[in-house]
């Protein structure tokens, strides 16, 4: 990973209204299909435990979109203030909250208002009060530098074109210290640029 | 790009092909498209 990586040349905005427009229909219709694996089943083959699928509010399952397990890398602390980016229906933003307990804290951040509204639900059906979801983008995090322990997110920065500004945005998020523990997609071919510039490939 | 970021202890996890039995099977695997995760620290 030592290639710089540019932004691609697509228009922000529009990617983003396609990626909610995409987005909303895995919240409100979770088994219309779609491209990717969704729900229990995808949990399954990135090995969620279980036992923490059955503990969440099926709601917030049936439209989990992630690309891998950010808690493969390692359990959160009691205590410690998470990051979820692109928190989606909510089941990472969830999960740690119960790691962090009472006495840590979860920011939920999602561009889809529908996704976060499952997160809220889904952390009341829980009781778990220790949650709060903003509406924010990934280039552009509504937090405070040097505000939290951890970031986590899955499956979303493959759907930021400009993937240096999120890093620096989880750089300055983080304390000094703090973590990111990340999932998502990495080719291994050379995709050619006038594919990575053409919109249309971007949310399917 | 992470080195460019300023992170540091930069380790990654496995790998899983995420698209495999989807509908974008074909076009993941022209690409060998794989779900990682990977994590840092910032120093």
């Amino acid at each position: 990973m030592t290639q710089q990586v540019l932004a691609a040349k697509v228009d922000r905005d529009e990617l983003r209204e396609q990626i909610q427009a995409k987005y909303n229909d895995v919240a409100v219709e979770p088994d219309k299909g779609f491209h990717f694996h969704t729900g229990r089943p995808l949990a399954a083959m990135l090995g969620y435990d279980e036992a923490d699928v059955d503990w969440l509010p099926e709601s917030a399952v049936e439209s989990f979109a992630g690309t891998g397990n950010p808690f493969s890398m390692g359990r959160l602390a009691e205590g410690e203030v998470v990051l979820d980016i692109g928190s989606g229906a909510g089941i990472d933003t969830l999960l740690a909250a119960r790691q962090v307990g009472s006495g840590g804290r979860v920011i939920a951040v999602d561009m889809t208002e529908a996704m976060l509204e499952k997160t809220r639900a889904g952390a009341a059906a829980l009781g778990l009060s220790n949650v709060e979801a903003r509406l924010g983008y990934a280039e552009e995090l509504p937090l405070e530098s040097a505000s939290v322990d951890v970031v986590i997110s899955n499956g979303v920065i493959n759907l930021c074109p400009d993937k240096m500004a999120v890093m620096k945005e989880v750089h300055r998020v983080l304390k000094p210290g703090g973590r990111f523990q990340i999932a998502d997609i990495l080719v291994h071919k050379e995709v050619p640029q006038d594919a990575k510039d053409d919109i249309d490939l971007w949310s399917g | 790009m992470l080195d460019h970021t300023g992170f540091a202890e930069i380790r990654w996890g496995h790998q899983i092909d995420v698209f495999s039995g989807s509908k974008h099977e074909s076009d993941a695997h022209e690409f060998d498209t794989r779900g990682v995760t990977f994590s840092g620290v910032r120093p």
